[in-house]
């Protein structure tokens, strides 16, 4: 049964609705908001509340529950 | 599996007069070019650093010089708009245990939850505009790997990246400009009640 989550852009404040499978991976998910905000997926991480969400587990997997509100946060690297 | 965005909302840029000039100062860690770029744009800059902010940073890039490695962190604040122009304010910024060494800084996944605590223990609702680090010993410029950070993620107009140098006692900001990386002028502001700035 899908579910429905708001994802928070950490970096200006916008928020999106994505409605998940629950066998989507965070990765899956972390993929389509960069996508929509012209970001690089790779250099971000998901959030719920304290809790950093696993790139490699699935909705079900990280217990995703419908209205959950998850924010995209950057992992910078400088050198 | 693909996933489906259902709806979206862009976020209300609020209308907010920058802090006065009287409140506002240059840094005595300016290297000359951020120096001549401050006093170019003085009544109009782009970027406002909080005083306390500051002195973390700063405070924090003199810790990991003692350590021999860089440092790295997130600004936190907001963007506004005044009279028909768009400035970013970093209120304060966050970090957590780093991945570090004296040439690479990233944060260590295990001081995530850490990070997380940081942002929701702020009195104000935040936005991300940008992030710091430090080159103990090498100067102030941005290397490949953070311009690779700066196109990834901090690519809009508000972004900002910060750069310390605790040895030399330098500092530059910087932003993306047509895909590339330029300086930035920020200027360093203290609230009303707070003792003025004096680096």
């Amino acid at each position: 049964m899908e579910i429905e989550v708001t994802i928070r852009n950490a970096e200006n404040g916008s928020v999106l609705n994505m409605e998940l499978d629950p066998n989507t991976t965070i990765e899956d998910v972390i993929e389509g908001a960069a996508e929509f905000w012209h970001k690089e997926a790779g250099a971000y991480v998901l959030r719920r509340g304290k809790k950093l969400l696993k790139g490699q587990s699935t909705v079900a997997d990280a217990g995703l529950k419908n209205e959950d509100v998850l924010e995209l946060i950057p992992d910078p690297e400088g050198g | 599996m693909p996933t489906k965005i259902t709806s979206w909302s862009e976020y209300q840029v609020r209308e907010r007069p920058p802090p006065p000039p009287e409140r506002v100062s240059s840094h005595r860690w300016f290297t000359e070019d951020m120096d001549h770029i401050y006093r170019e744009v003085r009544d109009e800059l782009p970027l406002y650093v909080q005083r306390t902010a500051e002195e973390k940073m700063r405070n924090h890039s003199l810790a990991g010089m003692r350590a021999s490695h860089e440092v790295m962190g997130l600004l936190l604040g907001g963007r506004f708009t005044w009279q028909g122009r768009e400035y970013a304010l970093v209120r304060d910024v966050a970090t957590t245990e780093l991945e570090a060494s004296e040439y690479h800084v990233r944060f260590h996944e295990d001081g995530m939850e850490g990070l997380f605590e940081s942002l929701d223990d702020l009195d104000f609702v935040y936005s991300i505009v940008g992030w710091y680090h430090s080159h103990p010993g090498i100067g102030c410029f941005m290397s490949d790997t953070d311009v690779r950070t700066q196109e990834g993620s901090f690519n809009s107009p508000h972004h900002s990246a910060l750069v310390l140098d605790p040895v030399r006692r330098e500092m530059e900001a910087y932003h993306m400009v047509e895909g590339n990386v330029v300086l930035r002028a920020l200027g360093i502001y203290w609230d009303l009640h707070q003792d003025p700035y004096r680096g």
